[in-house]
């Protein structure tokens, strides 16, 4: 867990100062990289680095999967780190829904095939760099 | 509500690690994070059955897969970093030569 952290604060640091799109550091998507086809997380770096500098809209544009999930990750994130620090056992009520699980891996799905559709509407959701 | 659930099994519910697989379905889909999240469905149905065992099995099987998918994943990156980090040092090595 405190190897966790720490993780997370180095990455914190890497995506704040470095942007994907300029640095040849970064690794592209290995699934756009051998098929061509965006995958589910296509963008996340990118929006990443859009985040830590608080542009938000850019980063919906790079990923908006990854946007709309992050209130439930901040979220359940907070709540894992909370359980590790004052050893208590809380959990995200909506987790344990087996409804919820299919209904968000279902929109994963849909999502994925979407964003390789390359016109519009549906090309508003493939990586869009600001 | 926390209560009742409480007093019904005198313990709380197994840690699904869904967190760990939706994380890793939005950075980077891993085939792994798959599996993790078929299991987070089991912990639900077991603990509803009241098979508290097989929950806390499935809970730590999810674990194990999401570790697994972060471990794997670091496995294919971390070969290529160094590759992609030897052919930069090259290139400004090779651009001193000049």
């Amino acid at each position: 867990m405190a190897l966790l952290l720490t993780s997370m604060g180095v990455i914190f640091l890497l995506f704040f100062y470095f942007n994907p799109s300029q640095n040849a550091f970064f690794i592209p998507c290995p699934v756009k990289y051998t098929t061509g086809y965006y995958c589910p997380g296509c963008g996340s770096q990118r929006a990443l680095h859009q985040l830590t500098h608080l542009q938000v809209y850019n980063a919906f544009r790079l990923n908006p999967l990854l946007i709309l999930s992050l209130p439930i990750l901040i979220f359940s994130l907070g709540v894992t780190v909370w359980n590790w620090i004052f050893n208590t056992s809380y959990r995200v009520k909506l987790f344990y829904n087996n409804l919820f699980i299919y209904f968000y891996f279902g929109i994963v799905l849909l999502y994925w095939i979407a964003r390789n559709i390359s016109f519009y509407p549906f090309n508003l959701l493939a990586p869009t760099a600001p | 509500m926390q209560e009742s659930t409480m007093n019904q099994n005198m313990q709380a519910k197994p840690d699904n690690q869904l967190v760990w697989a939706i994380l890793s379905t939005v950075l980077c889909c891993l085939p792994l994070g798959i599996i993790s999240i078929i299991k987070a469905t089991k912990v639900n149905e077991l603990w509803a059955q009241g098979d508290y065992e097989g929950a806390k099995k499935a809970a730590s099987d999810a674990k194990k897969f999401a570790i697994w998918s972060a471990v794997a994943w670091a496995l294919i990156i971390v070969p290529i970093m160094i590759i992609y980090f030897v052919v930069i040092v090259a290139a400004t090595a090779g651009g001193n030569a000049y």
